[in-house]
């Protein structure tokens, strides 16, 4: 147990945890960016793990989650879409609060890591992270809808 | 070695697992998978098996919602159907 387990041991209880308690009570809504959240906060914790365990080989969970929790919320957002005009989320202030939160696990983990193909991996990781969500949110709070439409 | 996180992590399945059975509507149930399969990834890799997390971060968290909202549409559309020739 180090210091890096130990900060993921605190991030997936308390982040994770919280998701989990949004996505299981509470209006749809809250529970749609609830479920898109998990996957944000999960991400900066398997980049953690990954780096308390020495293996950089557990990165690529970290990309792949990155890659697809963006796409399970666009799936939600695209079949809940008339659930959801109705009463669209809007949950900036949580999303960028998350966001700047796996923005600074990656820049942390870019400094100890050290120039290098590694960091390259982190960075794309921490794009592919804050842009997805970015994204998934917009479409769940209906921006796309009208250009859809249209 | 790791034993809190491993306590945390399966205390974050257990939790997840019972709100997935407890949620009673199936779209709900569906955003209670996801993060289910997420938390399952997370638990695997903790275990140390980080190729059965990456299969289940595959299956969880896109796949099978994806399957479950697809049949739900499809039922809710065949009720609405149902309801258009009834009278």
């Amino acid at each position: 147990m180090n210091g890096w387990t130990l900060t993921a041991t605190v991030a997936l209880g308390a982040g994770v945890g919280a998701t989990v308690w949004g996505v299981a009570t509470g209006p749809l809504r809250r529970r749609v960016v609830a479920q898109n959240l998990s996957s944000a906060l999960a991400c900066p914790g398997l980049l953690l793990l990954a780096q308390g365990y020495g293996r950089p080989a557990y990165i690529d969970l970290a990309l792949v989650l990155a890659l697809l929790g963006p796409v399970g919320t666009l799936v939600f957002a695209r079949l809940l879409a008339d659930d959801l005009a109705e009463d669209p989320p809007h949950a900036w202030g949580v999303t960028f609060a998350v966001a700047g939160y796996g923005a600074v696990v990656v820049l942390v983990l870019c400094a100890v890591t050290g120039p290098g193909r590694a960091m390259v991996k982190l960075l794309v990781i921490g794009a592919l992270l804050i842009g997805g969500n970015l994204v998934a949110s917009r479409a769940l709070s209906g921006g796309f809808a009208r250009s859809r439409r249209g | 070695m790791d034993d809190p996180l491993i306590v945390v992590v399966l205390l974050l399945v257990a939790a997840t697992a019972t709100a997935a059975v407890a949620v009673r509507d199936p779209v709900r149930q569906a955003l209670v998978l996801s993060v289910l399969g997420v938390a399952l990834a997370l638990l695997f890799t903790v275990a140390q098996a980080p190729d059965v997390g990456l299969s289940q971060l595959a299956v969880g968290s896109a796949l099978t919602p994806l399957l479950v909202m697809l049949s739900v549409r499809k039922v809710r559309r065949r009720q609405g159907d149902g309801k258009g020739r009834a009278p």
